[in-house]
Protein backbone atom coordinates (compact mmCIF):
# COMPACT_ATOMS: atom_id res chain seq x y z
CA UNK A 1 0.00 0.00 0.00
CA UNK A 2 1.87 3.12 -1.41
CA UNK A 3 0.37 6.78 -0.25
CA UNK A 4 -0.66 8.77 -3.56
CA UNK A 5 0.12 12.57 -3.86
CA UNK A 6 -1.69 14.87 -1.54
CA UNK A 7 -2.31 12.37 0.41
CA UNK A 8 -0.35 12.41 4.28
CA UNK A 9 2.81 9.83 4.34
CA UNK A 10 4.75 8.70 7.34
CA UNK A 11 7.76 6.69 7.59
CA UNK A 12 6.07 3.32 8.61
CA UNK A 13 3.87 0.78 6.18
CA UNK A 14 0.32 0.85 6.30
CA UNK A 15 -2.24 2.56 7.91
CA UNK A 16 -0.45 5.56 10.28
CA UNK A 17 -0.62 5.91 14.34
CA UNK A 18 -4.31 6.53 14.92
CA UNK A 19 -4.18 8.34 18.53
CA UNK A 20 -7.41 7.51 19.20
CA UNK A 21 -7.44 4.00 18.98
CA UNK A 22 -8.06 2.32 22.38
CA UNK A 23 -5.29 1.56 24.81
CA UNK A 24 -4.82 -2.41 24.53
CA UNK A 25 -2.03 -2.47 27.11
CA UNK A 26 -1.52 0.30 29.54
CA UNK A 27 1.84 0.66 31.78
CA UNK A 28 1.46 2.89 34.94
CA UNK A 29 3.98 3.78 37.34
CA UNK A 30 5.79 0.58 37.02
CA UNK A 31 8.89 -0.60 38.43
CA UNK A 32 10.67 -3.84 38.34
CA UNK A 33 13.21 -4.73 40.37
CA UNK A 34 15.92 -7.39 40.00
CA UNK A 35 16.73 -8.20 43.20
CA UNK A 36 17.78 -3.83 44.82
CA UNK A 37 18.70 -3.34 41.16
CA UNK A 38 15.39 -1.10 39.36
CA UNK A 39 15.85 -2.27 36.31
CA UNK A 40 12.74 -0.33 35.26
CA UNK A 41 11.86 3.26 36.87
CA UNK A 42 8.21 4.60 37.25
CA UNK A 43 7.18 3.59 33.58
CA UNK A 44 4.18 4.98 32.11
CA UNK A 45 2.95 4.42 28.49
CA UNK A 46 0.33 2.52 26.33
CA UNK A 47 0.54 0.23 23.46
CA UNK A 48 -2.15 0.76 21.50
CA UNK A 49 -4.44 -1.80 19.78
CA UNK A 50 -3.70 -3.15 16.48
CA UNK A 51 -0.58 -0.81 16.24
CA UNK A 52 3.63 -2.05 16.06
CA UNK A 53 4.64 -0.42 19.45
CA UNK A 54 8.80 -0.69 18.91
CA UNK A 55 11.13 -0.41 21.74
CA UNK A 56 14.68 0.67 21.32
CA UNK A 57 17.73 1.45 23.27
CA UNK A 58 21.27 0.59 24.06
CA UNK A 59 21.98 -2.86 25.89
CA UNK A 60 20.71 -3.09 29.26
CA UNK A 61 18.17 -0.05 28.66
CA UNK A 62 15.02 -1.99 30.13
CA UNK A 63 13.32 -2.53 27.03
CA UNK A 64 13.69 -6.36 26.67
CA UNK A 65 12.65 -6.72 31.25
CA UNK A 66 9.62 -4.52 30.12
CA UNK A 67 8.59 -6.72 27.46
CA UNK A 68 8.80 -9.76 29.79
CA UNK A 69 6.29 -8.29 31.93
CA UNK A 70 3.31 -8.31 29.66
CA UNK A 71 3.22 -12.14 29.95
CA UNK A 72 5.15 -12.65 33.59
CA UNK A 73 7.75 -14.43 31.84
CA UNK A 74 10.07 -12.62 34.50
CA UNK A 75 8.34 -14.71 37.32
CA UNK A 76 10.71 -17.52 35.85
CA UNK A 77 13.83 -15.25 37.45
CA UNK A 78 14.45 -15.51 40.62
CA UNK A 79 14.37 -12.31 43.26
CA UNK A 80 12.40 -10.39 41.03
CA UNK A 81 9.59 -7.82 42.12
CA UNK A 82 6.67 -6.02 40.08
CA UNK A 83 5.36 -2.67 41.25
CA UNK A 84 2.90 -0.61 39.53
CA UNK A 85 0.24 -1.90 36.93
CA UNK A 86 -0.02 -3.56 33.83
CA UNK A 87 -3.69 -3.20 32.41
CA UNK A 88 -4.73 -5.37 29.77
CA UNK A 89 -8.44 -4.80 28.83
CA UNK A 90 -8.34 -2.82 32.43
CA UNK A 91 -7.04 -5.64 35.12
CA UNK A 92 -3.71 -5.57 36.23
CA UNK A 93 -1.74 -8.55 34.88
CA UNK A 94 0.74 -7.84 37.53
CA UNK A 95 -1.58 -9.06 40.08
CA UNK A 96 -0.74 -12.37 41.35
CA UNK A 97 -4.49 -13.49 41.29
CA UNK A 98 -4.42 -13.39 37.56
CA UNK A 99 -3.81 -17.25 36.09
CA UNK A 100 -0.23 -16.98 34.46
CA UNK A 101 -0.92 -19.56 31.92
CA UNK A 102 -4.29 -18.09 30.75
CA UNK A 103 -2.21 -14.55 29.97
CA UNK A 104 0.17 -16.56 28.44
CA UNK A 105 -2.01 -17.64 26.20
CA UNK A 106 -3.70 -13.64 25.71
CA UNK A 107 0.03 -12.76 25.36
CA UNK A 108 2.08 -14.60 22.70
CA UNK A 109 5.75 -14.30 22.66
CA UNK A 110 8.47 -15.22 19.70
CA UNK A 111 12.17 -14.81 20.74
CA UNK A 112 15.55 -13.77 19.25
CA UNK A 113 16.65 -17.39 18.66
CA UNK A 114 13.70 -19.79 16.46
CA UNK A 115 12.98 -22.49 19.48
CA UNK A 116 11.38 -25.00 17.67
CA UNK A 117 10.18 -28.15 20.16
CA UNK A 118 12.02 -31.10 18.77
CA UNK A 119 8.91 -32.39 17.10
CA UNK A 120 7.06 -32.49 13.80
CA UNK A 121 6.31 -29.33 12.24
CA UNK A 122 2.63 -30.26 12.68
CA UNK A 123 2.63 -30.86 16.02
CA UNK A 124 5.17 -28.03 17.02
CA UNK A 125 2.01 -25.71 15.80
CA UNK A 126 -0.37 -27.58 17.72
CA UNK A 127 1.17 -28.25 20.41
CA UNK A 128 0.36 -24.59 22.64
CA UNK A 129 -3.41 -25.09 21.53
CA UNK A 130 -3.65 -28.86 22.34
CA UNK A 131 -2.69 -26.94 25.93
CA UNK A 132 -6.02 -25.34 26.52
CA UNK A 133 -8.26 -26.70 24.31
CA UNK A 134 -9.70 -30.02 23.51
CA UNK A 135 -9.93 -30.12 19.50
CA UNK A 136 -10.74 -32.67 17.08
CA UNK A 137 -8.49 -34.42 14.81
CA UNK A 138 -10.09 -32.16 11.38
CA UNK A 139 -10.04 -29.02 13.43
CA UNK A 140 -6.62 -29.31 14.28
CA UNK A 141 -6.37 -29.47 11.18
CA UNK A 142 -7.87 -26.61 10.39
CA UNK A 143 -6.32 -24.82 12.43
CA UNK A 144 -2.42 -25.92 12.23
CA UNK A 145 -3.11 -24.38 8.29
CA UNK A 146 -4.67 -21.36 9.54
CA UNK A 147 -1.46 -20.64 11.61
CA UNK A 148 0.82 -21.76 9.54
CA UNK A 149 -1.12 -19.47 6.79
CA UNK A 150 -1.32 -16.38 8.92
CA UNK A 151 2.53 -16.81 9.64
CA UNK A 152 3.25 -17.12 5.81
CA UNK A 153 4.66 -20.55 6.00
CA UNK A 154 2.26 -22.40 4.60
CA UNK A 155 3.27 -23.30 1.12
CA UNK A 156 6.78 -24.22 2.00
CA UNK A 157 5.88 -26.61 4.52
CA UNK A 158 2.24 -27.85 3.43
CA UNK A 159 3.96 -31.66 2.01
CA UNK A 160 6.37 -32.02 5.05
CA UNK A 161 4.04 -31.04 8.44
CA UNK A 162 5.23 -34.54 9.70
CA UNK A 163 9.10 -33.55 9.30
CA UNK A 164 10.66 -32.45 12.00
CA UNK A 165 10.65 -28.79 13.05
CA UNK A 166 13.91 -28.05 13.20
CA UNK A 167 15.32 -29.01 9.78
CA UNK A 168 13.92 -25.82 8.23
CA UNK A 169 15.99 -23.28 7.77
CA UNK A 170 16.74 -20.30 10.43
CA UNK A 171 14.01 -18.25 9.02
CA UNK A 172 11.13 -20.68 8.25
CA UNK A 173 12.20 -21.56 11.85
CA UNK A 174 11.03 -18.19 13.56
CA UNK A 175 7.57 -18.27 11.46
CA UNK A 176 7.43 -21.61 13.17
CA UNK A 177 7.33 -19.73 15.94
CA UNK A 178 5.06 -17.23 15.04
CA UNK A 179 2.74 -19.77 13.57
CA UNK A 180 2.60 -21.42 16.64
CA UNK A 181 1.74 -18.15 19.06
CA UNK A 182 -0.90 -17.35 15.99
CA UNK A 183 -2.37 -20.64 16.64
CA UNK A 184 -3.36 -20.43 20.01
CA UNK A 185 -5.39 -16.79 19.18
CA UNK A 186 -3.74 -14.45 21.47
CA UNK A 187 -4.61 -10.54 21.50
CA UNK A 188 -1.28 -9.40 22.40
CA UNK A 189 2.14 -10.73 20.51
CA UNK A 190 5.68 -10.06 21.83
CA UNK A 191 8.56 -9.83 19.61
CA UNK A 192 11.92 -10.23 21.04
CA UNK A 193 14.50 -9.41 18.52
CA UNK A 194 12.50 -11.96 16.07
CA UNK A 195 15.11 -11.02 13.75
CA UNK A 196 18.57 -10.37 15.01
CA UNK A 197 19.56 -13.88 14.07
CA UNK A 198 18.07 -13.67 10.82
CA UNK A 199 19.82 -13.39 7.08
CA UNK A 200 17.97 -10.39 4.91
CA UNK A 201 15.52 -12.67 3.16
CA UNK A 202 13.96 -14.20 6.36
CA UNK A 203 14.45 -10.45 7.74
CA UNK A 204 11.94 -9.24 4.97
CA UNK A 205 9.88 -11.87 5.42
CA UNK A 206 9.16 -11.18 9.12
CA UNK A 207 9.26 -7.72 8.72
CA UNK A 208 6.22 -8.44 6.05
CA UNK A 209 4.67 -10.39 8.29
CA UNK A 210 4.39 -8.03 10.99
CA UNK A 211 2.56 -5.66 9.00
CA UNK A 212 -0.56 -8.60 7.60
CA UNK A 213 -0.82 -10.00 12.12
CA UNK A 214 -1.29 -6.02 12.61
CA UNK A 215 -4.80 -5.65 11.37
CA UNK A 216 -5.71 -8.96 14.16
CA UNK A 217 -3.21 -8.36 17.12
CA UNK A 218 -1.32 -5.56 19.12
CA UNK A 219 1.80 -5.77 18.55
CA UNK A 220 5.10 -5.35 20.73
CA UNK A 221 8.97 -5.51 19.66
CA UNK A 222 12.19 -4.94 20.96
CA UNK A 223 14.75 -4.56 18.26
CA UNK A 224 18.12 -2.85 18.08
CA UNK A 225 17.61 -2.20 14.17
CA UNK A 226 16.67 1.36 14.02
CA UNK A 227 15.32 1.25 10.14
CA UNK A 228 13.89 -1.64 11.02
CA UNK A 229 11.74 -0.03 13.99
CA UNK A 230 11.40 2.97 11.81
CA UNK A 231 9.28 0.71 8.88
CA UNK A 232 7.15 -1.24 10.72
CA UNK A 233 6.33 0.63 14.09
CA UNK A 234 3.53 3.51 14.14
CA UNK A 235 4.85 4.11 17.94
CA UNK A 236 8.48 3.75 19.22
CA UNK A 237 9.58 4.16 23.03
CA UNK A 238 13.35 4.99 23.46
CA UNK A 239 14.26 3.54 26.99
CA UNK A 240 17.84 4.48 28.92
CA UNK A 241 19.25 3.20 32.10
CA UNK A 242 15.27 1.99 32.64
CA UNK A 243 13.51 5.20 32.11
CA UNK A 244 11.46 5.94 29.28
CA UNK A 245 13.32 8.42 27.81
CA UNK A 246 10.47 9.70 25.02
CA UNK A 247 7.73 7.65 23.47
CA UNK A 248 5.55 8.94 20.83
CA UNK A 249 4.73 8.33 16.84
CA UNK A 250 7.62 6.47 15.18
CA UNK A 251 7.79 9.22 12.90
CA UNK A 252 8.34 11.73 15.42
CA UNK A 253 11.04 9.77 17.22
CA UNK A 254 12.89 9.34 14.06
CA UNK A 255 12.71 12.10 12.07
CA UNK A 256 12.52 15.05 14.71
CA UNK A 257 12.76 13.40 18.18
CA UNK A 258 12.31 16.00 21.37
CA UNK A 259 14.70 14.86 23.67
CA UNK A 260 18.35 15.04 23.30
CA UNK A 261 19.03 11.01 24.36
CA UNK A 262 16.70 10.33 21.92
CA UNK A 263 18.22 12.34 19.16
CA UNK A 264 21.72 11.11 19.94
CA UNK A 265 20.67 7.52 19.61
CA UNK A 266 18.90 7.35 16.85
CA UNK A 267 21.38 9.11 14.91
CA UNK A 268 24.41 7.12 16.29
CA UNK A 269 25.90 9.43 19.25
CA UNK A 270 25.38 8.17 21.71
CA UNK A 271 28.56 7.88 23.94
CA UNK B 1 26.48 18.57 17.80
CA UNK B 2 28.33 15.64 19.64
CA UNK B 3 30.36 13.30 17.31
CA UNK B 4 29.02 10.25 15.51
CA UNK B 5 29.78 6.79 17.00
CA UNK B 6 31.17 5.72 13.50
CA UNK B 7 34.15 8.72 13.07
CA UNK B 8 33.44 8.46 8.94
CA UNK B 9 29.90 9.50 9.27
CA UNK B 10 31.08 12.68 10.60
CA UNK B 11 33.55 13.20 7.94
CA UNK B 12 30.63 12.15 5.23
CA UNK B 13 28.65 14.91 6.49
CA UNK B 14 31.68 17.43 6.73
CA UNK B 15 32.45 17.20 3.13
CA UNK B 16 29.16 17.77 2.17
CA UNK B 17 29.04 21.08 4.41
CA UNK B 18 32.36 22.06 2.82
CA UNK B 19 31.54 21.61 -0.76
CA UNK B 20 28.61 23.33 -0.10
CA UNK B 21 30.84 26.07 1.00
CA UNK B 22 32.88 25.97 -1.58
CA UNK B 23 30.13 26.27 -4.18
CA UNK B 24 28.34 29.26 -1.81
CA UNK B 25 31.92 30.98 -2.23
CA UNK B 26 31.85 30.23 -6.15
CA UNK B 27 27.71 31.80 -6.30
CA UNK B 28 28.74 35.01 -4.39
CA UNK B 29 32.02 36.01 -6.20
CA UNK B 30 30.33 34.91 -9.55
CA UNK B 31 27.05 37.42 -8.93
CA UNK B 32 29.73 40.04 -7.44
CA UNK B 33 31.60 40.05 -10.74
CA UNK B 34 29.06 40.16 -12.87
CA UNK B 35 27.41 43.29 -11.84
CA UNK B 36 30.52 44.83 -11.63
CA UNK B 37 31.31 43.36 -15.30
CA UNK B 38 27.64 45.58 -15.88
CA UNK B 39 29.03 48.71 -14.35
CA UNK B 40 32.37 48.45 -15.71
CA UNK B 41 30.88 47.21 -19.65
CA UNK B 42 34.52 44.48 -18.73
CA UNK B 43 34.29 41.85 -21.37
CA UNK B 44 37.61 39.91 -19.45
CA UNK B 45 35.40 40.20 -16.66
CA UNK B 46 32.37 38.50 -18.00
CA UNK B 47 33.89 35.91 -19.31
CA UNK B 48 35.08 34.70 -16.19
CA UNK B 49 31.98 34.65 -14.54
CA UNK B 50 30.93 32.20 -17.33
CA UNK B 51 33.41 29.99 -16.95
CA UNK B 52 33.22 29.90 -13.78
CA UNK B 53 30.07 27.98 -13.56
CA UNK B 54 31.77 24.57 -14.64
CA UNK B 55 33.29 24.42 -11.08
CA UNK B 56 29.62 25.28 -9.63
CA UNK B 57 27.95 22.68 -11.76
CA UNK B 58 30.58 19.96 -11.14
CA UNK B 59 30.52 20.71 -7.34
CA UNK B 60 26.65 20.29 -7.28
CA UNK B 61 26.97 16.80 -9.24
CA UNK B 62 29.76 15.53 -6.25
CA UNK B 63 27.35 16.74 -3.50
CA UNK B 64 24.79 14.89 -5.25
CA UNK B 65 26.54 11.65 -5.64
CA UNK B 66 28.34 12.18 -2.46
CA UNK B 67 24.69 12.61 -0.86
CA UNK B 68 23.38 9.55 -2.50
CA UNK B 69 26.18 7.25 -1.54
CA UNK B 70 26.06 8.55 2.28
CA UNK B 71 22.45 7.95 2.63
CA UNK B 72 22.85 4.08 1.02
CA UNK B 73 25.67 3.90 3.12
CA UNK B 74 24.81 4.99 6.56
CA UNK B 75 20.96 5.33 6.09
CA UNK B 76 20.73 8.20 8.52
CA UNK B 77 18.14 9.49 10.40
CA UNK B 78 16.79 12.67 12.14
CA UNK B 79 18.85 15.68 11.64
CA UNK B 80 21.65 13.49 9.86
CA UNK B 81 18.97 12.96 7.30
CA UNK B 82 18.06 16.52 6.94
CA UNK B 83 21.54 17.25 6.74
CA UNK B 84 22.33 15.45 4.08
CA UNK B 85 18.58 16.10 2.04
CA UNK B 86 19.12 20.11 2.55
CA UNK B 87 22.77 19.23 1.27
CA UNK B 88 20.84 18.23 -2.43
CA UNK B 89 18.22 20.97 -2.33
CA UNK B 90 20.89 23.58 -1.02
CA UNK B 91 23.27 23.02 -3.92
CA UNK B 92 20.64 22.78 -6.52
CA UNK B 93 19.67 26.53 -5.36
CA UNK B 94 23.42 27.03 -5.47
CA UNK B 95 24.10 26.00 -9.15
CA UNK B 96 21.44 27.90 -10.73
CA UNK B 97 22.25 31.23 -8.98
CA UNK B 98 25.58 30.33 -10.95
CA UNK B 99 23.23 29.72 -14.18
CA UNK B 100 21.56 32.87 -13.99
CA UNK B 101 24.98 34.99 -12.86
CA UNK B 102 26.45 33.23 -16.47
CA UNK B 103 23.32 34.37 -17.64
CA UNK B 104 24.21 38.07 -16.77
CA UNK B 105 27.68 37.80 -18.22
CA UNK B 106 26.76 37.06 -21.88
CA UNK B 107 24.24 39.70 -21.88
CA UNK B 108 27.25 42.08 -20.51
CA UNK B 109 29.12 40.71 -22.83
CA UNK B 110 25.70 41.27 -25.86
CA UNK B 111 25.44 45.06 -24.84
CA UNK B 112 29.42 45.80 -24.31
CA UNK B 113 29.20 48.77 -26.80
CA UNK B 114 25.72 49.74 -26.54
CA UNK B 115 24.14 52.41 -25.22
CA UNK B 116 25.23 53.85 -22.19
CA UNK B 117 22.88 54.87 -19.39
CA UNK B 118 24.28 54.53 -16.67
CA UNK B 119 21.82 55.72 -13.96
CA UNK B 120 19.78 52.77 -15.23
CA UNK B 121 23.04 50.36 -14.69
CA UNK B 122 23.41 51.76 -11.05
CA UNK B 123 19.28 50.35 -10.43
CA UNK B 124 20.80 46.77 -11.40
CA UNK B 125 23.63 47.38 -9.18
CA UNK B 126 21.70 48.50 -5.99
CA UNK B 127 19.09 45.15 -6.50
CA UNK B 128 22.26 43.26 -7.06
CA UNK B 129 23.56 44.50 -3.64
CA UNK B 130 20.56 43.58 -1.37
CA UNK B 131 20.50 40.15 -3.49
CA UNK B 132 24.39 39.94 -2.25
CA UNK B 133 23.81 40.45 1.11
CA UNK B 134 21.10 38.04 1.18
CA UNK B 135 22.89 36.02 -0.45
CA UNK B 136 25.96 35.89 2.14
CA UNK B 137 23.52 35.84 4.77
CA UNK B 138 22.34 32.78 4.04
CA UNK B 139 25.35 31.22 3.50
CA UNK B 140 26.22 32.35 7.21
CA UNK B 141 22.97 31.26 8.60
CA UNK B 142 23.71 27.56 6.63
CA UNK B 143 26.85 27.42 8.05
CA UNK B 144 25.75 28.27 11.39
CA UNK B 145 22.58 26.21 11.48
CA UNK B 146 21.30 30.00 12.60
CA UNK B 147 17.22 29.89 11.89
CA UNK B 148 16.95 33.42 12.82
CA UNK B 149 19.43 34.81 10.50
CA UNK B 150 17.83 32.53 7.70
CA UNK B 151 14.22 33.72 8.61
CA UNK B 152 15.97 37.07 8.49
CA UNK B 153 16.56 36.56 4.53
CA UNK B 154 13.51 35.22 3.39
CA UNK B 155 11.42 38.09 5.18
CA UNK B 156 14.21 40.81 3.18
CA UNK B 157 13.40 39.29 -0.34
CA UNK B 158 10.06 41.78 -0.36
CA UNK B 159 12.40 44.89 -0.43
CA UNK B 160 14.29 43.21 -3.55
CA UNK B 161 11.01 42.62 -5.16
CA UNK B 162 9.73 46.13 -4.42
CA UNK B 163 13.08 47.55 -6.08
CA UNK B 164 12.92 45.13 -9.60
CA UNK B 165 9.10 46.77 -10.18
CA UNK B 166 10.40 49.94 -9.42
CA UNK B 167 13.21 49.27 -12.19
CA UNK B 168 11.21 48.10 -14.60
CA UNK B 169 8.75 50.79 -14.68
CA UNK B 170 12.37 52.64 -15.55
CA UNK B 171 13.18 50.60 -18.03
CA UNK B 172 10.21 50.74 -19.80
CA UNK B 173 9.72 54.75 -19.74
CA UNK B 174 13.55 54.58 -21.59
CA UNK B 175 12.52 52.32 -24.05
CA UNK B 176 9.05 54.38 -24.77
CA UNK B 177 11.63 57.59 -25.24
CA UNK B 178 13.68 55.89 -27.46
CA UNK B 179 13.45 52.84 -29.03
CA UNK B 180 16.97 52.85 -30.17
CA UNK B 181 17.31 51.96 -26.45
CA UNK B 182 14.89 48.78 -26.22
CA UNK B 183 17.53 46.17 -27.64
CA UNK B 184 19.70 47.37 -24.39
CA UNK B 185 16.94 47.76 -21.99
CA UNK B 186 15.45 44.43 -22.87
CA UNK B 187 19.11 43.00 -22.13
CA UNK B 188 18.93 45.03 -18.59
CA UNK B 189 15.80 44.18 -17.85
CA UNK B 190 16.80 40.39 -18.02
CA UNK B 191 19.83 40.85 -15.90
CA UNK B 192 17.56 42.70 -13.27
CA UNK B 193 15.06 39.87 -13.45
CA UNK B 194 18.23 37.22 -12.77
CA UNK B 195 19.55 38.93 -9.82
CA UNK B 196 15.99 39.06 -8.27
CA UNK B 197 15.95 35.49 -9.48
CA UNK B 198 18.96 34.70 -7.14
CA UNK B 199 17.04 36.47 -4.51
CA UNK B 200 14.29 34.01 -4.85
CA UNK B 201 16.72 31.37 -4.34
CA UNK B 202 18.48 33.05 -1.13
CA UNK B 203 14.97 32.65 -0.01
CA UNK B 204 14.40 28.47 -1.13
CA UNK B 205 17.64 28.26 1.22
CA UNK B 206 16.25 29.59 3.90
CA UNK B 207 13.10 27.70 3.70
CA UNK B 208 15.74 24.64 3.47
CA UNK B 209 17.66 26.11 6.38
CA UNK B 210 14.38 26.45 8.52
CA UNK B 211 13.72 22.29 7.80
CA UNK B 212 16.66 21.64 8.61
CA UNK B 213 16.84 23.18 11.91
CA UNK B 214 13.30 22.73 13.06
CA UNK B 215 12.23 19.58 11.00
CA UNK B 216 9.63 21.01 9.43
CA UNK B 217 8.37 22.79 6.49
CA UNK B 218 7.96 25.98 6.20
CA UNK B 219 4.59 26.27 5.13
CA UNK B 220 3.42 30.16 4.99
CA UNK B 221 3.19 31.97 1.78
CA UNK B 222 6.10 34.19 1.73
CA UNK B 223 5.31 38.42 1.11
CA UNK B 224 6.17 39.30 -2.29
CA UNK B 225 6.53 42.90 -3.79
CA UNK B 226 6.82 42.00 -7.01
CA UNK B 227 4.19 43.79 -9.02
CA UNK B 228 5.61 43.63 -12.60
CA UNK B 229 3.15 41.01 -13.45
CA UNK B 230 0.23 43.13 -13.15
CA UNK B 231 -1.04 44.54 -16.05
CA UNK B 232 0.70 48.05 -15.77
CA UNK B 233 1.99 47.60 -19.71
CA UNK B 234 -1.13 48.69 -20.95
CA UNK B 235 -0.54 52.16 -19.09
Amino acid sequence: MSAALGQSVSLGRGTPANASAPAKVSVRDFDFYYGDFRALKSINMEFRERHVTALIGPSGCGKSTLLRCFNRIYSLYPEQRATGEIMLDGRNIIDPSVDVNELRSRVGMVFQKPTPFPMSIYDNVAFGMRLYERLSRADTDVRVEHALRKAALWDEVKDKLKNPGTGLSGGQQQRLCIARTVAQNPEVILFDEPTSALDPISTGKIEELLEQLRSEFTIAIVTHNMQQAARISQYTAFMYLGELVEFAPTDDIFMNPREKRTHDYVTGRFG
Amino acid sequence: MSDHIVKSFDSDLESLRSAIAEMGGIAEKQLGDAVTALVRRDAVLAQGVIKADLRLDALQREIEERAILTIARRQPLAIDLREIVSAIRISGDLERIGDMSKNCGKRVLAIADGFQAQKIVIGVQSISDLVMGQLKDVLDAYAGHDLDKAMDVWHRDEAIDALYTSLFRELLTYMMEDPRNISFCAHLLFVAKNVERIGDHTTNIAETIHYLVTGRALDTERPKDDRTTAPTIAA
